[in-house]
């Protein structure tokens, strides 16, 4: 007579309950019987159905006809079904589950697999869907993009007539270096007060200048980067990828926490915007790289860049520079101009670099080609 | 175990909820649902979903009984297929004719009322407790006022809480225990009043964070000039990211002192027929407290305080619900099951998209 346990018996259609003992007996049957001995029940172990191991939670076995038997003692449960010969279910993921090794597995497999997913699977996939988008559809988000700028930040462009000459004659040199060729990007005009000199690059290969940044430059030259560097965010969709990315990060972290809850919306909210700022700065040291190689092919200097770039943060946050930000969404100016630089010589090696821990953080991966 | 407790001839009996879940244990369950997911390609997460609701469920008592959680993981894994086989025809159908987006958008709208009565039935009919089901019996014309009319209607602000009592009135009004039903009123004033400082609070908090973010960028940036070299990792283009961050804890925070706040309305004022009442009489404050430093112990630990965070939640906010019996627990139960084994089981459906309170 294997396992007599100590449990509570339900009879059929009522909420009163006796304490009672369940044990297998032979022929796979299963015996409940109240304190005294007396038997409550017998049953066929083929009739029985009985909750799979979880915790410490109650177990339960199910009679035919609605009688119920409960245990808090699951060992007792598990030895007791293998004496009627079922199946204990349940046994195996709660043997895995109080295994530390197989929790600490699963903690390294989990952070593994979220931090390939974060760091190399969504930078690839948004990338790969931002090139699946119609140009009719980044027609149209270009469209109400600068529509909504237009209202909100812009003016009219007030650069004498010239100037606006000088400035597209120089667009088109780069442009037509540039993967789509001359007719592939257009040059906009306009005044923007609140940004300041700057210059950005809408899905559809529109690219817009505010007034102020053509007046900061010195030298006609310098302008060249920042369109070949506008030109290689349009090649690859850098600002459609943006908006994916949006979407895929905290559709990843509720994968991995498993619901769908405020938690998670939470968490999804900081991680996503350092993760967001994370990709951006490859985009930006992608878009640099890019334009240092275009600059190249029209036999001109990166490093024209930087000075601008230098220039233009100088005015920004006064005497020095800016602190490099470990949260903004471009690597700092230090850090950028001199990569710059160092394209002068030719193309540096971007794998060391782009550790995300080391964005903005330090320089020291510059010395190591 | 008979240790509901006895009350005095005549006063009510006061049942308080009990959570018994334990963080450690939770977070071995969790992770190890986790990587076995992950190891299947997620097929795991529907027994993943059982094992996490069993384990809730099964560790919440009241009068000495845990609530139980029956559904299949077999049902759970096919409403998933074919939730996903709906979004991937919705994505290849607006991929290769965008017009159909419209059309996506009608059987949408129409389909919502169903799949929130099939949601909130399935949940309902596979939780029991001392072996009595629970169920759910919205129609879907109930169920299109309530969650397609009410949601577009709330686009209009001062209508959201209004919304909110139309939800759930739908919710708890149609919900059963062994057949019989639950019913909740409050007055709409109630609501406005909770919403109302909710609205002031999310004002007053966004207009103090960008006072105190705009001043760390401030002074960080003096930092960097006068000391040179020495530079503290902030800069102006991180004053956007550290108002949103700031922000969403403080939307997160309001957010959940005014869903708790609603819930103690609208479940505190639920009256089980056959002389029961449910309380609840949860802190707005402290669940709201308890949910952002969750959320930041969660992303300071890279994930691994999530299921520490959700035991902790949970063991706040089951203690402060109640069961009041004016009538024998005993007695009613016993009524229930008869009445439950006339009817019979009828288990159906297998969506489960978390319509809820």
């Amino acid at each position: 007579m294997s396992g007599t346990i100590e449990g509570r018996f339900y009879p059929a259609s009522a909420a009163h309950h006796l304490p009672a003992l369940a044990s297998a007996e032979a022929n796979r049957t299963l015996r409940i019987a109240a304190e005294d001995g007396t038997v409550l029940a017998e049953v066929p172990a083929r009739a029985i159905k009985a909750t799979a191991r979880l915790a410490r939670l109650t177990r339960r076995l199910d009679l035919p006809g609605g009688a119920r038997f409960e245990t808090d003692d699951n060992d007792g449960a598990d030895t007791l079904l293998r004496g009627l010969r079922r199946w204990r279910r349940g046994r195996f993921t709660d043997r895995l589950e109080r295994a530390w090794p197989v929790v600490g597995l699963s903690l390294i497999l989990s952070l593994a697999v979220a931090y390939y997913v974060l760091a190399q699977a969504v930078p690839v996939a948004s990338e790969w869907l931002a090139q699946k988008i119609l140009p009719n559809v980044a027609h149209a988000i270009t469209e109400q993009a600068l529509m909504e700028l237009d209202r909100t930040a812009f003016t009219t462009s007030a650069l004498n007539p010239a100037d606006r000459a000088k400035a597209e004659a120089r667009f088109r040199r780069v442009a037509a270096k540039a993967r789509h060729g001359a007719s592939g990007y257009r040059l906009v005009f306009r005044k923007a007060d609140k940004l300041g000199p700057n210059a950005f690059a809408l899905p559809d290969g529109t690219i817009v200048m505010t007034d102020s940044l053509w007046t900061s430059i010195k030298d006609d030259a310098e302008i060249d980067g920042v369109f070949a560097h506008e030109m290689s965010h349009v090649d690859h969709a850098h600002q459609l990828q943006r908006v994916l990315q949006a979407a895929l990060v905290p559709a990843t972290i509720a994968v991995f926490t498993g619901d769908m809850m405020q938690v998670t919306q939470m968490s999804a909210i900081l991680p996503g915007l350092i993760l967001q700022s994370a990709y951006s700065r490859r985009f930006e040291t992608q878009a640099d790289d890019d334009a240092a190689t275009l600059l190249r092919g029209l036999g001109e200097k990166p490093s024209h860049m930087a000075d601008l770039l230098e220039r233009l943060d100088k005015k920004d946050c006064g005497k020095t520079s800016c602190p490099p930000g470990w949260t903004g969404d471009h690597p700092g100016t230090a850090f950028r101009a001199a990569r710059l630089r160092l394209e002068d010589k030719g193309p540096i090696a971007p794998e060391d670099c782009l550790k995300p821990w080391q964005y903005g953080l330090s320089l020291h991966c510059l010395s190591v080609d | 175990m008979t240790d509901s407790a006895e009350a005095p001839e005549g006063a009510p009996a006061i049942h308080n909820v009990e959570f018994r879940g334990r963080g450690g244990e939770y977070f071995r369950i969790w992770i190890v649902n986790l990587a076995l997911s992950l190891l299947t390609l997620g097929l795991y997460t529907a027994w993943a979903k059982v094992r996490t609701q069993r384990y809730f469920y099964g560790n919440t008592y009241v009068a000495g009984h845990s609530f139980e959680y029956h559904a299949s993981p077999w049902r759970i894994l096919l409403g998933r297929a074919i939730a996903i086989a709906l979004f991937a025809g919705y994505s290849l159908s607006v991929i290769v004719l965008p017009a159909t987006f419209a059309l996506w958008l009608l059987i949408l709208g129409a389909a919502l009322p169903w799949l929130a009565n099939s949601s909130i039935r399935f949940n309902a009919r596979n939780t029991s407790w001392r072996n009595v089901r629970f169920n759910f019996a919205g129609t879907y014309f109930e169920a299109f006022i309530a969650y397609v009319v009410w949601t577009l209607v709330a686009f209009v602000l001062p209508f959201v809480p209004y919304a909110r009592r139309v939800q759930d009135y739908f919710y708890v009004n149609h919900h059963r225990f062994g057949g019989r039903p639950f019913t909740t009123a409050f007055s709409a004033g109630r609501i406005y009043a909770i919403y109302l400082l909710g609205f002031i609070v999310i004002v007053g908090l966004l207009l103090g964070f960008i006072a105190v973010a705009g001043a760390t960028v401030e002074i960080a940036t003096h930092m960097h000039n006068i000391l040179g070299q020495f530079s503290i990792p902030i800069g102006p283009n991180d004053f956007g990211a550290i108002v949103i961050a700031l922000f969403a804890l403080g939307a997160l925070f309001v957010s959940n002192f005014v869903t708790t706040q609603v819930t103690n309305l609208s479940i505190g004022h639920t009256v089980l027929d056959g002389g029961f009442r449910l309380a609840s009489r949860a802190s707005g404050l402290r669940v709201a407290y308890i949910v952002t430093t969750n959320a930041l112990l969660t992303v300071l630990t890279l994930g691994i305080f999530y299921p520490f965070g959700r035991v902790r939640l949970a063991r706040y906010r089951m203690s402060k619900f109640a069961l009041i019996a004016e009538g024998d627990l005993d007695g009613f139960t016993s009524e229930a099951l008869e009445t439950q084994s006339a009817i019979g089981e009828e288990i159906a459906g297998f969506f489960d998209f978390g319509f809820g309170l």
